[in-house]
């Protein structure tokens, strides 16, 4: 049974750890819009703010070269900066990159390592929460995105997405139906007929 | 808000029990709320209550601008209340920032503060826009209903969501939702925001006065009458993901 919960709705009445919810009094609580799964007992936030995790791949422009550092626009709360020893080859401002967060520092900014350049293609931001959509389990979702549209495609943890050569408005168009539709069960199917019908035409 | 040069002549604001408007004293006036109406926000809520037009939006959270506004320990919010140059009749709040804007905006924060769980953006801002496009009594509290709407699509973690309603006193009769001409000529006039979850209270302001049992009756209104709000602030969230998956179905 899959129920949709908003702010301030009861989750269930024993203690859960997890994105999205708060804990009072040993019963635990939506802090965000989310549907809760009652049969493997998960709550799966609908949205959310996104903020860096060790290891996460991001997607981002440079913003700032300054004497040692990059400051990269991440498109979220959180600034990104590339220490310019990492950046083999230097970087330039407007590059668009994709790189590794190594962790935040003191003062909220996240440290980002192995920048690789992305050259052309385009962007588009889509919502942080509907990234492990668009993904797919073991990332079967993106995979297929790419195979029937012959786009190379790179998706960044902060919601920025980047993508380049083949039909790039159908997997555009692909990426943008999983967004409003990521609560829907069996979408990697749906898309999947998506993409045939549109490869025929 | 009260303004005696309006009403030199006494108006009767209840007749055989009912209002102006025809509704008793326990009734809201009819209401509904829209989720997600701008798209270059984060969030936004549009919402109609009787004659009021409001719009809500919210942006961030983001880097704290200028830098000495900004708290390391938490996110700061500002908020934003204004009134559009052709919302209002006659002299009830100008449109503009004015004295009153800032009050309501300032009381308007202080709700969202304790709602939004501040403490995990630190450094950040969180912009909350409230923009009243008609008014007709009691936009405050419709402000911050809106802008509770406006926080939760945002995807911004809420403790709780606020909803908020007025109160008032008419001739000793105690009385729910006012509009203007009642806000304008009754003895009391009082807008409340509550967490419904623990029903805190996290905003009240009185013009006017009740008697002790006055007032216990006013909260008792405006908690039975919440729960109705309550209820349309969720769905207003809701039903954009149920209309998707009944297409499912």
């Amino acid at each position: 049974m899959r129920t949709i919960l908003v702010p301030g709705e009861l989750i269930s009445d024993k203690t859960m750890h997890g994105e999205g919810i708060i804990v009072e009094n040993g019963k635990s609580y939506a802090s965000v819009i989310g549907i809760y799964d009652s049969e493997r007992q998960g709550f799966i936030p609908l949205e959310s703010i996104w903020s860096p995790q060790q290891g996460e791949n991001v997607v981002g422009v440079i913003d700032e070269a300054k004497l040692n550092t990059y400051n990269v626009n991440l498109h979220s709360p959180y600034k990104g900066v590339i220490i310019s020893k990492y950046a083999e080859g230097g970087l330039s401002n407007g590059d668009i990159i994709e790189a590794t967060v190594r962790g935040l520092d003191k003062t909220g900014v996240a440290v980002l390592v192995r920048p690789r350049v992305l050259r052309g293609g385009k962007l588009i931001s889509i919502k942080p929460s509907k990234i492990p959509r668009v993904l797919g389990r073991g990332n079967t979702m993106i995979k297929q995105i790419s195979d029937y549209t012959k786009t190379s495609i790179s998706i960044g943890m902060n919601g920025v997405v980047w993508l380049n050569g083949g039909d790039i408005d159908l997997a555009t168009d692909a990426i943008e139906r999983i967004q409003s539709e990521a609560h829907i069960t069996g979408l990697t199917e749906k898309i999947g007929e998506m993409l045939k019908s549109n490869e025929k035409r | 808000m009260k303004s005696d040069d309006i009403m030199e002549e006494e108006i009767e604001l209840m007749k055989n029990g009912k209002r102006l408007d025809g509704r008793g004293p326990g009734d809201l006036r009819p209401m509904s709320i829209t989720a997600n109406v701008i798209k270059n926000a984060n969030g936004s809520a549009y919402m109609e209550w009787g004659n009021n037009r409001i719009i809500a939006a919210v942006y961030g959270p983001s880097e704290a601008l200028p830098k000495h506004t900004a708290n390391p320990d938490k996110a700061v919010v500002k908020c934003r209340y204004m009134m559009a140059p052709f919302s209002s009749i006659s002299e009830h709040g100008r449109p503009g920032m004015n004295r009153r804007a800032v009050e309501i905006s300032k009381v308007t924060r202080e709700v969202f503060e304790h709602a939004i769980l501040v403490d995990k953006f630190p450094g950040c801002e969180i912009n909350i826009y409230i923009e009243i496009l008609q008014s007709d009594g009691g936009t405050r509290a419709a402000g911050i209903t809106c802008a509770a709407v406006a926080l939760a699509s945002s995807g911004i973690p809420m403790r709780d969501m606020p909803y908020s309603v007025s109160a008032g006193n008419i001739n000793e009769t105690v009385v729910i939702d006012l509009n203007m001409i009642e806000d304008m000529a009754s003895d009391a006039d009082m807008p409340v925001a509550i967490l419904p979850r623990n029903n805190e209270v996290v905003l009240l302001q009185m013009d006017g006065s009740f008697t002790k049992e006055q007032f216990d009756s006013a909260m008792e209104l405006i908690r039975k009458s919440g729960e109705y709000i309550s209820n349309l602030q969720k769905k207003a969230l809701k039903e954009p993901y149920e209309k998707i998956i009944d297409r499912y179905a």
